[in-house]
């Protein structure tokens, strides 16, 4: 889900000796509450609107069976009413003095996502702060939001052929590890989660110790950080939320999936076990990810949709996760195309860069679209909050951020290919197939 | 995630919705530049990033203009331009562009063509060199149109994999017919298996042109530099000479009572639905009313459709109503989703909505709210370079001025809830509409009886 987050920030050294307007470190105003909220502060004047945004450490990494799904559920329960404030009246408030909001669940964080005009802040933290540990649960809000989980899971895995293979391919090549399965959980959980249950979840995670508070927009950083003193240092700071502690066991031999269901046209994933976003491993494989895949000139779209003819697309790539996760290919066959054959070609590709390694036209490309891609995204509040509160999160600072691209500068073009032996091995895989059976082929 | 995004709201589906408030936050006047050839631009310079977006529409290079029976060649005709040109292969104007870390990407919607293209500010004059050379030079080789077709025409079968994406495409030839507004840009099987090498160079020949190109250009880049790459790039795409008048494109279809589409997809756990009817033309006096209106029935999270189907009942992840505008006229569009035995129970409800906004309209609290939310809301439409290249491209093609925004400030601010509910009763359909279902029709066909006759597709038949 925020594999791009690395991506878009990783040129940021050379584009400050571009540009010295926008964006430095010494810019961010920090600081942290007594109960071990963090803050991070931009202002920014470019439109007249403020990002709030509250990231806080928990994700389907934190689950285990049976409450699978669980904080992505609680992301859905955030707006289901607190002591203060009844179901709903969260987005009527907001959205009645023009903001908006969203939030998201991945596998390592839940944030929470707002944009509203500069004179309702006040308002807008007030409400914030309310639902960290005011949730009241409602049993009736609770059951009716069950269903829309379930019909999300329909709408997302079940009615999607490529959704339901990639849950399967994830959860054979991850064995151990929480990363076992996707962040929305499997139906069975979902259709079974008991409110005490979720509700002890919740005060494990949502503390303000546990959270991250970023601002970004139209605002003064000293009058805001009295707002937000004033509304969240009464939360009481909580017990460390116990760690994960599982380890994914190496893999000792391919793995293979197949499933067959009613389909025109079939569906191919690939996955190697792959290193988590803290380690030097990362940004070779990140470089990797831009030259197989990213692209109409990549290495496995120029082979796999432009000379063979085999697949109608091809994405995939590196994620940044906090524990090892998947270095994944995916490719949508073509309709009646051999399998086996799109699995040798891009066997053979993957051999290429093994034996080879990947040329220095290449590797400049790959540096040119990690800068570009990062400045890109700059230009929102929004991927300026984003950006901030995933390098909190992921990378244990937000500084992490203004050193990226020293990582992404130092990979040496050889370390590409070494990189790629010792992923990209024929024991770290596994392979899905999903074949059509009824479906006109 | 809470809720999906709709990525719909582009230069052609516009909520047009100002903002001035306390902040007076206005698009900011860019200055307009002419090229001898006709193309016109319009500039802003924005010193923020070093980066440049580059948007442009050409009026006619859209399927609305196609003739007939070649439905997609408008689409079809803008891919082919990004696989080679006189100089350069396909794969040597991926490399390019890739090598960039740039984008280039040239499509077709209903009135036009549209060319987006965004760079690092150092890349800038290569980008524009290569999109010149692609609408210019053009080479549209055998190969390579014999390679997209069959990849579009492959790529049907994908779309009709996954009913959340396979119901658009029904309920667009369900409404339309023959007209060619409802035309699919990305063609059918049966119009692709028609189309020749001959047709695209026709249709390009006829239609892309210099004079009828309107363009937005923002970022870090001095007028007298932009002006210096233009005249080497674009500035070189002569008139082929005098250009035919474009057609006009007929009145859009309303439909009277109710045509019913089920799409029959035996794998299917869930039904989706599209239910659409005659809108409003773009720039047509009644926006800001209509974009009050929608905010309140489908158009945000505390709307009427997801508070009654998704937050009181769970019956669905998403729920949505939009406005679609076209310079010939537009569509109301709802649709949302639901478990194969709970759809009757949701379209019931939705139909009470229908009739309850037109009949009781909204409290003044709920117009208030709308109001202030849209004027909230706008700001991060022209946040970035590109929403910015993208406004002055529309505006300017659209004739609205770039005041637009500005000037329907106080329209929106003085709407009251018998506007909104004129609205209602204007563009909320009650016995006329279009209502596409795609579903498992053994589990769900008993509970649609009741709304009249359905026509029945299977989904693996050919085309939509």
């Amino acid at each position: 889900m925020h594999k791009k987050l690395v991506i878009f920030t990783a040129a940021l050294l050379i584009c400050t000796v571009l540009l010295s307007a926008a964006f430095r470190k010494e810019d961010i105003k920090v600081h942290k509450l007594d109960n071990g909220l963090k803050i991070l502060l931009y202002e920014d004047r470019n439109i007249p609107q403020v990002a709030l945004y509250t990231f806080f450490r928990v994700g389907s990494r934190n689950e285990r069976p049976g409450l699978t799904g669980v904080s992505h559920f609680i992301e859905h329960l955030m707006f289901s009413g607190t002591k203060k404030i009844g179901p709903g009246e969260f987005d009527r408030k907001m959205e009645f003095s023009g903001g908006a909001n969203n939030a998201f669940t991945g596998d390592d964080m839940t944030g929470y996502t707002d944009w509203f005009p500069p004179a309702t802040l006040e308002a807008m933290i007030e409400i914030e702060a309310d639902r960290m540990q005011g949730l009241i649960f409602d049993p009736q809000v609770f059951e009716s939001e069950r269903n829309v989980i379930a019909s999300e899971r329909r709408m997302g895995v079940e009615n999607d052929n490529d959704s339901i293979l990639s849950e399967n391919v994830r959860a054979t090549a991850i064995m151990a590890h929480p990363y076992h399965w996707d962040v929305i959980g499997w139906m069975s959980d979902i259709l079974s989660w008991r409110r005490d249950e979720v509700m002890a979840y919740y005060r494990t995670f949502y503390s303000p110790n546990n959270a991250v508070l970023v601002l970004v927009g139209d605002f003064e950083a000293a009058e805001a950080l009295d707002l937000i003193k004033k509304y969240y240092d009464g939360i009481p700071a909580g017990p460390p939320p116990p760690a994960v502690l599982t380890v994914e066991p190496p893999q000792m031999g391919p793995k293979q999936v197949f499933i067959r269901k009613e389909a025109q046209t079939p569906s191919f994933y690939m996955v190697y076990h792959a290193p988590n976003c803290q380690s030097p491993d990362f940004y070779p494989l990140s470089i990797l990810d831009m030259v197989l895949l990213n692209g109409e000139s990549s290495r496995l779209y120029k082979r796999l949709v432009r000379d063979e003819q085999l697949a109608l697309n091809v994405y995939g790539g590196i994620y940044e996760t906090i524990d090892p996760m998947l270095f994944t290919i995916y490719a949508k066959p073509r309709p009646g195309v051999d399998l086996n054959r799109l699995e040798a070609v891009i066997e053979e590709e993957l051999g290429k860069i093994k034996k080879e390694g990947i040329t220095e036209k290449e590797f400049q490309k790959a540096q040119n679209m990690i800068r570009s891609g990062f400045y890109f995204g700059l230009q929102s509040n929004a991927g300026k909050a984003q950006q901030l509160g995933g390098a909190e999160v992921l990378y244990g600072s937000y500084e992490k951020l203004f050193s990226q691209m020293d990582n992404y500068a130092s990979v040496k073009r050889e370390q590409v290919q070494e990189a790629a032996k010792k992923y990209l091995s024929e024991n770290y895989k596994t392979v899905g197939k999903l074949i059509p059976e009824g479906g006109v082929q | 995630m809470k809720r999906l995004i709709a990525a719909t709201i582009l230069g052609f589906i516009l909520l047009i919705t100002p903002f001035l408030g306390e902040c007076a936050f206005r698009l900011p006047a860019p200055e307009k530049i002419v090229l001898k050839n006709g193309l016109t631009l319009y500039y802003l310079k924005n010193a923020d990033y070093p980066l440049i977006s580059f948007q442009m529409f050409v009026r006619g290079a859209g399927f609305a203009f196609e003739p007939g029976a070649v439905e997609g060649i408008a689409g079809l005709t803008a891919e082919l331009m990004q696989k080679g040109t006189a100089k350069m292969d396909a794969d040597a104007l991926a490399e390019a562009v890739d090598f960039m870390g740039a984008s280039l990407e040239i499509s077709a919607s209903g009135e036009n063509a549209t060319v987006s293209a965004g760079s690092l500010s150092e890349h800038f004059p290569k980008l524009m060199e290569i999109a010149a050379d692609c609408l210019i030079n053009p080479s549209f080789k055998e190969d390579e149109f014999a390679k997209e077709r069959s990849k579009r025409i492959d790529n049907i079968k994908a779309v009709k994999d996954n009913p959340d994406s396979a119901v658009r495409p029904y309920f667009f030839k369900a409404y339309f017919g023959a007209h060619p507004m409802g035309h699919l840009a990305s063609g059918t099987e049966s119009s692709l298996k028609k189309m020749t090498v001959a047709d695209i160079k026709d249709f390009y020949k006829k239609y892309y042109r210099p004079e009828r190109a309107i363009a937005g250009v923002v970022g870090n880049i001095d007028k007298a530099k932009l002006l210096e790459i233009l005249e080497a790039t674009l500035g070189k795409w002569n008139n082929p000479g005098p250009a035919a008048p474009l057609s006009t494109v007929p009145a859009l279809p309303k439909p009277k009572g109710r045509k019913l589409i089920l799409v029959d997809k035996p794998d299917a756990s869930q039904a989706y639905w599209i239910l659409g009817a005659p809108g409003y033309p773009i720039g047509d006096k009644i926006t800001p009313q209509a974009a009050v209106m929608n905010t309140l029935f489908g158009g945000r999270f505390t709307s009427w459709l997801n508070t009654e189907l998704r937050i009181k009942r769970g019956l669905t992840y998403g729920v949505d109503s939009n406005f679609q505008t076209w310079s010939v006229g537009g569509l109301f569009l709802a649709n949302s989703y639901t478990k194969n035995d709970s759809i009757g129970e949701m379209l019931d409800i939705v139909l009470d909505l229908l009739r309850k906004a037109r009949k009781d309209g909204f409290t003044a609290e709920e117009v208030e709210s709308s109001r202030n939310y849209l004027q909230g809301q706008f700001p991060q439409r022209l946040e970035t370079n590109a929403g910015k290249a993208r406004t002055y491209a529309m505006l300017a093609f659209y004739n609205l001025g770039f005041d637009y925004y500005d000037k329907y400030l106080a329209r929106v601010q003085a709407v009251s809830p018998s506007d909104i509910q004129d609205a209602a009763v204007k563009l909320l359909p009650e016995t006329d509409f279009v209502l596409v279902v795609v579903g498992k029709a053994a589990e769900i066909r008993k509970q649609l009886e009741k709304y009249g006759t359905w026509t029945v597709k299977k989904i693996t038949d050919p085309d939509f």
